[in-house]
């Protein structure tokens, strides 16, 4: 991997860092377990890694964003995951951060070009 | 799945025991249903290299594993400003004083080469060890800091508590049209100005240090320095201490940009004093004769004309100095009189 390479890599692991939390938070408004919370956003154009999703998820439990519950499913236990009343308020106002970041930015590249 | 047993196995080893158990679950609940899926799409099982791709890509056990445990740095991004901070300050005035103790060890006990290069050896170690010590210390708080949040604010959150207000104010450029001086030339400075001293510390005892291979000529000479010499060496070491501890504060304090304009004259005022001790001495007799009454007859002569030879350019030296420093005062009470008369304006 070049320099160039190695720094373009770096952005994009920082720049999509917070916006997978966001899509996280975002699904999770409805039960999901990890695979099918994958299998979803996959579905929307956001691959994300088993080893980079499932960590997230003990984290912004550990952070009370989300609540979860052991529960069978299909003859398996499965872990569900749904935002917590914390969470969804942090949501609301993460979105709204990332909507008006998101209108500057396109009102800055609107502007160069 | 007798791989994906094995392949969770090998992350459980890498887990905090007290989640080994749930988190296994979960990733085992996770991944088996994502092979059911893979299995459904294909209308058979996983083959054994298909099933090593499908694990690879999820990664090295001890990676996966990784990535549960919160993310701890050594000196984290709060704490590592006040940390290199004190970890320059720390290393600079270590290294410093230890020079500076060597020197007077050497000075004092042993002069000899051989200490010189014994003492110049251990510098890494010290380096080393203030370093480790820094940051080892640095650690201690990063990690309580991490702990305990609410305990350290002061550290992990230098922003808290400042007002602009109380920033130093600009310096501004000692004389104007000319650039400040840098760091870099400051520590140079200080640096130099020891090693300076260590060779003025030496040359009582290596005097071809000073005199090259005239120092064999003096040694064997029916002449010697006299008592004051001696007092006259000790000043200036003295005025070379004061003004190396002088820049070294500058140093500390951040102000090695500052005008420098009383410090030089109070050195330059200061320096009068020795110069000025050379004249106290009777019949200015600096150098006397080993042997006075074997040498009077055939040295007397010489002698008297190294005496006012020195006279003579201890005057001229002593003159100068004078000068200078009347032309620094005068400057100095102009610029005074003329800040004054602005101000009144």
């Amino acid at each position: 991997m070049t320099i160039t390479e190695n720094l373009f890599e770096n952005l994009r692991l920082e720049l999509r860092r917070g916006c997978l939390t966001l899509a996280v938070l975002a699904q999770l408004r409805h039960e999901h377990y990890g695979y099918t919370l994958r299998k979803a956003l996959a579905k929307r154009g956001l691959e994300i890694d088993e080893s980079t999703l499932y960590p997230l998820l003990r984290r912004l439990e550990a952070q009370g964003l989300l609540t979860s519950e052991w529960r069978e499913e299909d003859k398996r236990n499965k872990r569900f995951y749904r935002l917590s009343g914390d969470g969804e308020q942090i949501f609301v106002q993460l979105l709204e951060e990332w909507q008006a970041i998101n209108a500057a930015i396109h009102l800055t590249i609107d502007n160069i070009q | 799945m007798e791989l994906l047993d094995r392949y969770l196995e090998a992350v459980r080893k890498h887990l905090p025991w007290e989640r080994q158990d749930d988190i296994i679950a979960e990733l085992r609940a996770n991944l088996e249903a994502q092979l059911e899926d893979k299995e459904a799409e294909l209308g058979r099982p996983l083959t054994a290299g298909e099933a090593e791709d499908w694990l690879k890509q999820i990664g090295p056990p001890i990676l996966v594993a990784a990535r549960y445990f919160p993310q701890q740095y050594l000196i984290g991004p709060a704490v590592f400003p006040t940390y290199w901070f004190v970890l320059r300050l720390a290393v600079f005035w270590v290294t410093i004083l230890y020079m500076i103790g060597v020197a007077l060890e050497i000075a004092v006990h042993t002069p000899n080469w051989t200490a010189v290069h014994e003492g110049l050896l251990h510098v890494p170690e010290v380096l080393l060890t203030t370093g480790a010590s820094v940051t080892l210390i640095f650690a201690v708080i990063e990690f309580m800091a991490t702990r305990y949040p609410g305990r350290w604010p002061a550290l992990a959150a230098p922003s808290g508590e400042w007002s602009p207000n109380a920033l130093p104010p600009v310096e501004k450029e000692a004389v104007p049209g000319q650039k400040p001086r840098s760091y870099a030339y400051a520590v140079a400075e200080v640096i130099f100005g020891f090693v300076f001293l260590l060779w003025l510390l030496l040359v009582p005892h290596y005097p071809y240090l000073l005199l090259g291979p005239g120092a064999a000529y003096v040694q064997g000479s029916p002449f010697q320095f006299a008592p004051v010499c001696v007092q006259f060496y000790w000043w200036v070491v003295g005025l070379n201490v004061l003004q190396l501890g002088w820049r070294a504060v500058d140093l500390l304090r951040g102000s090695w940009q500052g005008p420098r304009r009383a410090q030089r004259n109070t050195m330059q005022a200061l320096g009068l004093i020795p110069l000025l001790l050379l004249f106290t001495v009777r019949d200015h007799a600096w150098v006397t004769l080993r042997h006075p009454a074997l040498d009077q007859a055939r040295y007397g002569g010489a002698m008297e004309a190294i005496n006012k030879a020195i006279y003579l350019g201890a005057s001229v030296v002593c003159a100068l100095a004078v000068l200078q420093l009347l032309w620094e005062i005068g400057r100095m009470g102009l610029n005074l009189y003329r800040k004054r008369a602005a101000a009144m304006r």
